[in-house]
């Protein structure tokens, strides 16, 4: 069920600026507002290009624009920094590495997940 | 915009008229995702169907908000009363909740003396969402004048925010009567 946020908040943010499709096209220099249409239809991801042209436009940050995505890309590397983390853990526990382990449990512990120490 | 709120739901709010129809997308306490109007050339009452399925596939939400155009105070017409059945019926398909009030009930949530025209509604609503909706409240309604094709997206903000506000205070003074 819906209950997480959507993957961007484009279409709001151009009719907050009373925009159109074709507007918002030219501003991002793409050729017609189809583009535009499927980036706020959740039909296709923007281009890292195009997403910092859209923060530049919106005046807002990437993370806000792209509230849904970011938040799943958020728990997809905390995941990735958990099992990094055990393989870290496993291959050694000298005292230079504690720094690595620092900042991969940081990581962890970005979308809700426990830190690892405390597993 | 305001920031959302990631564990609050999405509201689905539809309000239609002689055009078509007025919606709102409303997530967390005070984001409003979406909102507009979807005119429908023809058949009123399938091309409008059609709007909010498609509406329900892009936000996928879990409640929609309509009038209560069954309560023997409304005045709705028979299109709409059937077109809000058939709306009803599309929810249940879809698995969604849907959450029905009469437009007394929305009056008693924007106005602390539980009475207000649609004009105040709409005003309330604006200032609510001034960078949303500021720009595109509809000038006061002269006495010739049909209801401006605006109106409707004002009144589906109006009811996502009376099921937002349910059991709570009035969320402005109504603005001051000319």
């Amino acid at each position: 069920m819906a209950s997480s946020q959507l993957p961007n908040y484009l279409r709001a943010n151009r009719k907050r600026l009373a925009l159109s499709q074709k507007e918002v096209a030219f501003l991002l220099g793409a050729e017609s507002g189809a583009k535009v249409c499927r980036y706020e239809r959740f039909a296709r991801e923007p281009s890292l290009r195009t997403a910092l042209a859209y923060e530049v436009i919106f005046q807002r940050p990437a993370r806000e624009l792209f509230g849904g995505l970011h938040k799943a890309l958020e728990k997809q590397v905390a995941a990735r920094a958990r099992s990094l983390g055990k393989r870290v853990n496993r291959e050694s526990s000298k005292a230079r590495h504690s720094r690595k382990r620092e900042s991969i449990s940081a990581l962890a512990a970005l979308a809700g997940c426990k830190p690892l120490n405390q597993e | 915009m305001n920031t959302t709120n990631p564990k609050q739901n999405r509201v689905l709010a539809i309000a239609p008229d002689t055009r078509g129809v007025g919606f709102a997308v409303l997530e967390g306490e005070n984001t409003l995702a979406d909102w507009g109007v979807k005119t429908v050339a023809g058949d009123k009452n399938s091309g409008s169907v059609a709007k909010v399925e498609q509406l329900i596939t892009d936000y996928d939400p879990e409640v929609l908000v309509l009038q209560d155009v069954e309560s023997k105070d409304s005045r709705r017409s028979l299109r709409i009363r059937e077109l809000s059945r058939i709306l009803t019926a599309l929810a249940s398909s879809r698995n969604l909740k849907v959450a029905r009030f009469p437009w007394i009930r929305v009056q008693k949530t924007m106005f602390a003396e539980g009475w207000g025209t649609k004009q105040q509604i709409a005003e309330i609503v604006a200032k609510i969402f001034p960078e949303e909706l500021g720009f595109r409240l509809p000038p006061k309604r002269r006495l010739w004048e049909s209801q401006d094709y605006r109106m409707s997206m004002f009144d589906a903000v109006a009811l996502a925010l009376t099921f937002r506000l349910r059991g709570k205070k009035a969320p402005a003074d109504p603005p001051a009567t000319v």
